[in-house]
């Protein structure tokens, strides 16, 4: 199952996202946790300290390769498998739950 | 970057559970590719409600199989009536109740997860039965 969590500014989303990450990797369930807002605070309502969150690793270029686009340009795809990347890149936040940032500034460089 | 993260959504054996960014442009063809169910959460007024249900009419467009209410911050029946009605109206699925709790403002104030400051806070509660109802398989 590839959940979404959205809705405004203030609604609770963020809580909610990260709580049910939380409940279903109790229920035995393997989940990565992604963070896809601009302004991250997942990593808090997993159990993860910011600190701990924001020292993710940059990804290296060669972890990735450009590929052609549909729309003309080229977009960025990973040369490795997800699981060996969620491995590397992600934090634990405790058993069966991985947590993944995209908008943290060291990813910031390669776009 | 980001395509790059969302792709993985698509390409893990794992369960995901992406955390949108605020507000409806989130809610492009890109996003919706790798999502299956998604929880469109909604305070009990009405300028919460609508952005809810303009989010879900863009969702049904863009593919998403799944799509679901989550009711936030509910502070007494006639909140929760006043969601139900709501969804009702707009044929949406209320997936979730999830009462209002000072722990989540406490968790909050402190810097810890709300699983952690209070595992049997009210809104933990609900939101344990929201995920045992999303594990469940649709019959």
């Amino acid at each position: 199952m590839k959940i979404a969590v959205g809705g405004k500014g203030g609604s609770g989303k963020t809580t909610v996202a990260g709580t049910l990450a939380r409940v279903l990797a109790e229920r035995g369930q393997r989940v990565v946790a992604l963070d896809d807002d601009s302004n991250p605070n997942l990593a808090v309502t997993l159990g993860v300290s910011q600190r701990t969150a924001a020292s993710l690793p940059a990804i290296p270029r060669d972890w990735l390769e450009e590929k052609p686009d549909p729309d003309g340009g080229t977009r960025l795809e990973l040369k490795v498998p997800a699981e060996d990347f969620i491995d590397r890149f992600g934090v634990s936040a405790g058993q069966n739950l991985t947590l993944l940032v995209m908008g943290q500034p060291s990813h910031g460089g390669s776009g | 970057m980001r395509g790059v993260l969302r792709g993985l959504v698509s390409t893990t054996s794992r369960m995901t559970v992406v955390d949108l960014e605020a507000g409806l442009e989130h809610l492009s063809r890109g996003t919706a590719r790798h999502v299956d169910t998604l929880l469109l959460i909604a305070e009990p007024y009405f300028k919460s409600l609508e952005a809810a249900q303009r989010s879900f009419a863009l969702a049904k467009d863009l593919g998403i199989s799944r799509i679901y209410m989550v009711a936030n911050k509910i502070r007494s029946p006639r909140d929760e009536a006043t969601v139900r009605e709501f969804a009702g109206r707009h044929a949406v699925t209320v997936a979730g109740v999830i009462p209002y709790d000072p722990a989540v403002v406490e968790a909050d104030e402190r810097g810890t997860a709300v699983m952690d400051q209070r595992p049997e806070a009210t809104c933990v509660a609900a939101i344990r039965r929201l995920a045992d109802q999303l594990l469940t398989p649709v019959a």
